[in-house]
Formats: C-alpha cells, structure tokens, sequence
C-alpha cells in the first residue's frame, strides 16, 4: 500500500505540471489577443506589397490578413520574436526592419558605425594638416581673450 | 493646338540650353564676346520657353483636352480647378517640366544678377546650369513628353488600335473625346491636398537652387579663378535653396501628418530621406564656407561638400524617380533610370576629377595654419564630421545595405524606423551640443575656461529647464539628455542675441526692440543663423515629445462606447455619416467626442475618403501647443454602428511646425539681400536727390 502510495506520488510528480501546462496552455489559447498587442507586433514588421511601409499602418488585404496570423499566433501563446522569425522564415528578411540573419544584421549595423568612424578620421586628419601646415602666410595664432573676442563682435554689431 | 505649342516650345528650349553650353565654353576659350553674350541670351530664353510649355500643358489641364494622355491620366471632368493646377506636377512627366522650369527660372536669375559681378565665371557657370538643363528638357522631349497624345489606328488588330504618340501616325485619327473624359483617371487621391500646391513647388526650388552653387563651384575649377568669388556668389544661393529644401521638407512633413495616416510626419521612408540628404550636406557647407570667408580655410572640403550637394540632389531625383527603391532591377525598367543615372555619375565624376586636378596643382592650398583644437574653426570641421556621418549613415540605410544587399547577397532588406532610430539619435545629439558650443568659440584659438566662461549662462538655464521637465513632466533619462542637449543650442541662441542687444542699448540708449532690429540688420547672417538654431531647437524639443512620448490605441468601438486613452482624455464614439462627394467618392466621417474629466472637450470628425481602387485615411484631430489628439478611422462595418479607430496622444508634435516656421523666417533673415536693398534705396534717393535740384 505504502509502495502503492509513492508509485502515485512518483507519477503526479510528472502528472501535475504536464495538467498545469495543459490548463495554461488552454487559458493561453482562449485568452483575448487586444489589437494593441497585434500592432506591438505589426508596427516591427513591414507590409509585402507596398514598399517601406509598417505592417500596422498598411491597409491592404495581404496586410490584414497577415496581422490576423499575428492574432492568431498571439493567442496560440508565441512571443513576438519568435512571430516575427516565422514571418522573416517564410517571407525573406524584407519583412522586418533589420534583418534577423546575423550576417545581415551586422552589415546593416555595424556599417552605419564604420562610416562614422571615416567621418571621424577625415576630420582628424583635417586638423593634423592643418597642424603640419607651414604657418608662414598665417596670422599669429594667439589665444585671444574672451573679452576681447566679444568687444570686436560687439564693435561689428553696434557699428 | 496646346500639345503642338507645348512640344514646340519644349524643342526649342532644348535647342537653345545646347547652343548656350557651345557658345558660352567655346566662345570664353576663343575670346569671343559676342559669342559669350549670345550663349547667355540662350540660356535666359530657355526660361520663357518653357513658361509657354507648362503653360500650354496648363491650358489643356484647364480645358479638359484629354487627348493628351498626361491630362487624362491626371485629370477628369470632376476635378476641381485648384487640382487641374496643381496637377501639373502630379505625374512623372509633368512634374519634370516643371522641374526644368523651375531650374531654367532659378539659372536665368542667377545670369541675370551675377553676369557683371563674376564675369570671368559667368561663362563656365552658365554652360553648368544649361548642361543640366538640357539633360532634364531632353528626358521630358524624349522619354517621358507630358504633350504625348492618344490617337485611334482604325487599320490595326482591336487590342492594338489606341496608342500614345508624341507625333501624329500615319492614318491615325483622334479618338471620341466624350469617351476620353468619361474614362480619365483623375488625380492620384494622395496628391489632392492643400499641401501640394505649395510643397512640390518648394522642394523643387530647393533641388534645383543646388544647381548654381554647383555651377559656380564647376566653373571655378574650369576657369581656375579660385579666389573667394565663387563662394562670395555661391553663399546667398545656397541659403536661397537651402530655405526653400526646409520649407519643402516641414510641408512634406505635414502633408503625411494630415493625410498618409499613420500618426506621424517623418517614416523615414526613403523618398523622404533622398531629400533629407542634400539638406544635410548643404546644411554642412553653409557652415563650413564661413571658415573659407573669414580665415581662407577649408577650400578643398568646401568644394568638395558644393559637388556632394548637388550630386546627392541629383542621386535622391535618380533613386524616387527611376524605382530603383523598389528593387535595384526596377530602374532598368523605368525609362529614365540608366539615363539619369549615367548623367548623375558624370557630372559627380567630372567634378571630382576637376577637384582633383586643382588639388594636385597646389591651387587650392589653405591661407592660414590650425591654431587650436579648441576654436571655431575645429567646432565647425567637427560640426562637419557630424553632418556628414548623418548623411552617411542615412544613405546607407536608405539605399546602400538594401541595394547591395539585393546586388551582392542576392537577399532583398528593409531598414526601417529600427535602424534610423538606432544609428541617428547619438549623431543628432552632438549636432545640437556642437549648435550651443560652436557660437560661443572665438576663432583661431579660445580656451577651455573661457568657453564654460561663456557656456555659464545657458547651461545653467539649460539645467534648471531640465530639472523643471523632470520633476514636472513625463520623462525618461534619454528624453532629458535630448532635451538638454536642444536646450542649450536653443539657449545659447538666446543669450547671444540678448548680449547683443544689451551692448547696443547701452552705447545708443535704444528700445530693446530697435537694438535687436539693429542687430538683425547689421548682422544678418549671424542673428538670423540664431534664429534657425533656436527653429531647429524648438522642432529638436517637438520631435523628442512626440517620438518618445507618443502614445498609440487602436480600438473597435460601438456608437455610444467610450475608450480612456490617457490618463486624462475618453474618447466615445458617437456617430458616423456616409456620404457622396461631387468628384464621386464615398465619404465615411465619424463623430467623436474628446472627453477630459467627464466634460466634453472637443469633437473630432475622422473620415475614410473611398475613391474608385484607393481609400485615403484622414485624420481629425484636437489640437493645442501641448499635444494632439489624432484620431484615424481605419474600417467600419456597414451599418456604421462599429467602427475601428487608432488614437494618437502626439505630445508636443505642433513645436516642430512652430520651429520650422522659426527656422525658415531666419533663413530669410540671413539670406535677405540687405546690402543690395540698401544700396537700391541709396541710389534712388540720391537720383530723386538730383532730380529735385
């Protein structure tokens, strides 16, 4: 009995969070999806048919119809992310506003940061030529104080 | 009649923008005067040339002539005459006539008042401006001609009796103009907006303005008269076209608020930045050319930033026009993508190649050495830095990974709202703190004590402004580093104009309003760029609030529901009206009460204007200087009695139209020709002086 007991013990152990899954998963299912939680979705993704254009403001029938998937796929309990690498799967990395593939992604990202960096060292390189530069046709290039700085604008101003 | 007097028109134009290139470059080279002058009356024909052109085209808008196929597929018989107007520039081929008429009005200007000034440049300049004339005057003659006709050829198979033809085809005969008007499409439902009279015509004068710094800027390099002239001459042009590409870019901005339907007025949508771009880079040499002006500085990036300007212009013009947005195949397909393409990388080449050539010949050395890094001078190399890594980062976001993604990896991407928000806000940021720092460094050298010296002021308000925010306002760490950063810029702005107008009342014992005047007069450029910083402030402060506070609902309701959207405000939907408009489209508009505490506010009318294959979402919306409440109708069911709605909280959204209004009234300001004015003036009075004696 005692045996019989624990074997029963031994089982809900493994009975009980599969019914407790089974009930989420069942509340999850019949839980109302508002159109605010689609458009958290939607407004990442972009529509099909007409270029650049966010999926929550698109009002085309593809476009409807793909943020009812989104509805649907909500409700059946996915994560946005894993909505949208479904959608990136089936229909190209057009779909989302930086690509998921890593190689994508890192091209679009870390280019943009490249180039700031270009900008940059044209700029450092602007001043280090102007530094080497001979200063021979060159005002003297003195520290002028602030005041005086000021009174030949103030001079120029009032005329 | 108006297709023959518009085509002819539009030849002879041509004609005359080849014959001022020939005559103005070969006749400088030879030394012919009378050549020289002939080719500059060429260039300024082309002008009222194609005033007869778009005015014929305007005339068949008018009268209906929808044999010309431009007329029907932009116009029919229900279009009112403020869109017959503007339909001129509501398809391809309109809208380049009236690109080259513009570029042909802005070239005939800038002849007619720098022709004794730069003579020496004037030749080489106007063979630039006529070069590119003639390319856009050829794609509307050969490509894209707004004066094509639809003609009936009553020998051939049925499917292939109605063509478009520019000429008239052997045998062909007109077709039933009854049937025409009852067929014509109409304008595009996008375009009928107040906005579109005025923002087409803005953003066009802003591309094309970029056509004569450029052109000074090219022939400077041609004639080698590398003296300051062609900046002296080339400044004012780029503010004039700088002004009009920011009126072009805030219109823009609010005709998508008002009609696009989706909340907002800026997508980063890549027709949008294709514009965005030029402003940049030309927002960069407005600041980098006073280093030219005042220290002889610079003059290679000057250059360099002169041919960027114009070629991001005519890039951005290649890029919405050619479709090479949608895919980097569909270009090939549009008529005037490989043309416009070639020409755009010609010119870029040739400019370059010429930049290249002077450098190498030590032509373009700078006057004076670096004195420190802490100076105006470095503020604004790295104020340049900025500007251009903006440009930069957008182009590659807005063009470069999606097509070379598509070219190389054969993957086609979008980089949208994500990427620009991640990449621009920390680029953005330095710009604004570059607009507080820079005014207040001293050129050749200043120090770091003597610029907090300077700063005490402003960044005391600034911090006191931002305290205020936070501890009165919603905020997040990000917003209030945005804030302060525009703040500064804004109260720098501020303070200088203050120090001025205190020294002026001081020695002259003025009113503040005659000193501040006085001050405006003297020193345009510096009080009127005030201005524009403090514009560009209040739209920095206006896009923060409406970006990171913006609050989005979308909700079906019942007649008679209400939905709180915000802490403060409901929103009960109360009624809908169908109806029938006279141009034929079905008009759904909904009644809403804005509610705050209980107590009705105001009522707010979103509609859904159904035309035939396209419905537009117009907004309604209540409001005031602190945020509006927009409101979207996005469907409903056939009774009316459920609807569906996205309701915007846009706070702080209408600073951005207030600080567009701002920055535009101190570009005029800083661009106004006051010496010329006062010059005009003196000599009248001096000649009625005479007169009178």
């Amino acid at each position: 009995m005692k045996k019989s007991v624990t074997s029963w013990i031994v089982r809900a152990r493994y009975i009980l969070p599969l019914l407790l899954i089974l009930c989420m998963g069942t509340v999850y299912a019949q839980r109302s999806i508002t159109q605010d939680e689609v458009n958290a979705v939607a407004e990442r993704m972009y529509c099909p048919v007409c270029e650049n254009i966010p999926l929550d403001d698109c009002g085309t029938v593809t476009c409807q119809a793909w943020k009812d998937e989104i509805h649907d796929q909500l409700a059946a309990g996915q994560s946005s992310d894993s909505i949208i690498a479904d959608f990136v799967t089936r229909y190209g990395e057009q779909v989302v506003g930086i690509p998921q593939n890593p190689i994508l992604r890192a091209l679009s990202l870390v280019t943009p940061w490249i180039l700031v960096g270009l900008a940059l060292v044209i700029g450092v390189w602007t001043f280090r030529r102007w530094q080497m530069r001979s200063p021979e046709k060159d005002i003297p290039a003195s520290v002028m104080a602030s005041s005086d700085v000021y009174r030949s604008r103030i001079d120029q101003d009032v005329g | 009649m108006s297709a023959e007097i518009g085509l002819a028109a539009v030849g002879l134009a041509f004609l005359a923008a080849l014959y001022a290139i020939f005559a103005c470059v070969y006749g400088e080279r030879t030394h012919r005067t009378r050549l020289v002058l002939s080719g500059r009356n060429a260039a300024l024909l082309t002008f009222p040339l194609l005033l007869v052109a778009a005015g014929a085209l305007w005339e068949a808008l008018l009268n209906g002539d929808y044999q010309i196929s431009y007329v029907w597929s932009v116009s029919n018989p229900q279009t009112p005459l403020f869109y017959r107007i503007t339909a001129l520039w509501g398809s391809q081929q309109g809208s380049l006539l009236f690109w080259a008429l513009v570029m042909s009005g802005l070239s005939a200007v800038a002849i007619w008042l720098n022709w004794r000034s730069e003579r020496r440049l004037m030749p080489y300049a106007t063979a630039v401006m006529m070069a590119t004339l003639a390319f856009f005057i050829g794609l509307v003659l050969f490509l894209e001609n707004p004066f094509a006709r639809y003609w009936v050829l009553p020998d051939m198979p049925a499917a292939q009796q109605v063509i478009q033809s520019v000429l008239i085809p052997a045998n062909a005969i007109t077709p039933d103009a009854g049937q025409l008007a009852a067929t014509a499409k109409g304008l595009n439902p996008l375009l009928r907006h107040f906005g579109m009279i005025i923002h087409p015509p803005m953003l066009y004068l802003g591309f094309t303005g970029f056509v004569v710094p450029f052109a000074f800027a090219l022939a400077a390099l041609a004639s080698g008269d590398l003296s300051p002239n062609w900046i002296k001459a080339t400044r004012r042009w780029t503010l004039i076209a700088w002004l009009f590409l920011s009126l072009g870019l805030i219109l823009g901005g609010r005709w998508a608020y008002d009609v696009l339907g989706w909340g907002g007025y800026w997508g980063w949508d890549p027709v949008e930045n294709a514009a965005f771009l030029p402003w940049l880079v030309g927002t960069a040499f407005l600041h980098s050319v006073m280093i030219q002006q005042k220290r002889g500085m610079l003059k290679v990036w000057n250059m360099v930033l002169v041919l960027l300007t114009f070629s991001a212009v005519l890039f951005g013009t290649f890029a919405t026009r050619s479709g090479v947005i949608e895919s980097v195949h569909s270009f090939a397909r549009s008529q005037i993508g490989f043309p416009m393409l070639t020409f755009w990388a010609t010119l870029t080449l040739i400019g370059a190649g010429l930049l290249v050539w002077r450098w190498q010949r030590g032509e373009l050395r700078d006057e004076h050495a670096f004195a420190g890094v802490l100076s105006r001078e470095s503020l604004f190399v790295l104020n340049n830095v900025i500007f251009v890594a903006l440009t930069l980062v957008i182009f590659w976001g807005s063009f470069g990974a999606p097509i070379l993604s598509e070219l190389v990896l054969g993957t086609e991407i979008t980089l949208g709202k994500e990427y620009f928000m991640q990449v621009t806000p920390p680029l953005f940021l330095a710009m604004y703190l570059l607009m507080g720092i820079g005014p207040l460094s001293a050129w050749s050298a200043t120090t770091v004590a003597r610029l907090g010296n300077a700063l005490f002021v402003p960044a005391l308000l600034t911090a006191l402004t931002v305290f205020a925010i936070a501890f009165t306002s919603p905020s997040t760490p990000v917003s209030l580093i945005g804030y302060g950063a525009a703040f500064l810029a804004g109260y720098v702005a501020l303070w200088e104009t203050y120090r001025g107008a205190t020294a002026r009342r001081a020695i002259r014992r003025e009113s503040w309003s005659q000193s501040i005047m006085a001050l405006f007069r003297r020193s345009p450029q510096r009080y009127g760029g005030y201005l524009v910083h403090l514009g560009i402030t209040i739209i920095g402060i206006g896009v923060i609030g409406s970006t990171i506070f913006q609050l989005e609902t979308r909700q079906t309701l019942r007649q008679g529901e209400t939905v709180q959207v915000s802490a403060d405000y409901h929103v009960r939907f109360d009624s809908m009206e169908r109806g029938l408009a006279a141009d034929g489209r079905q008009i759904d508009t909904a009644t809403l009460s804005l509610l705050q505490n209980d107590t009705l506010v105001a009522t707010i009318n979103p509609r859904i204007d159904n035309f035939p294959g396209q419905a537009m979402t117009i907004a309604g919306a209540y409001s005031t200087l602190e945020k509006d409440v927009y409101v979207l109708l996005t469907g409903a069911d056939e009774t009316g009695q459920i609807a569906t709605f996205k309701i915007y909280i846009n706070p702080l959204v209408n600073l951005v139209w207030w600080g567009g209004m701002i920055l535009i009234l101190g570009t005029l300001l800083a661009a106004w020709p006051h010496e010329i004015v006062a010059e005009r003036v003196r000599q009248s009075t001096s000649s009625a002086a005479k007169a009178a004696a």
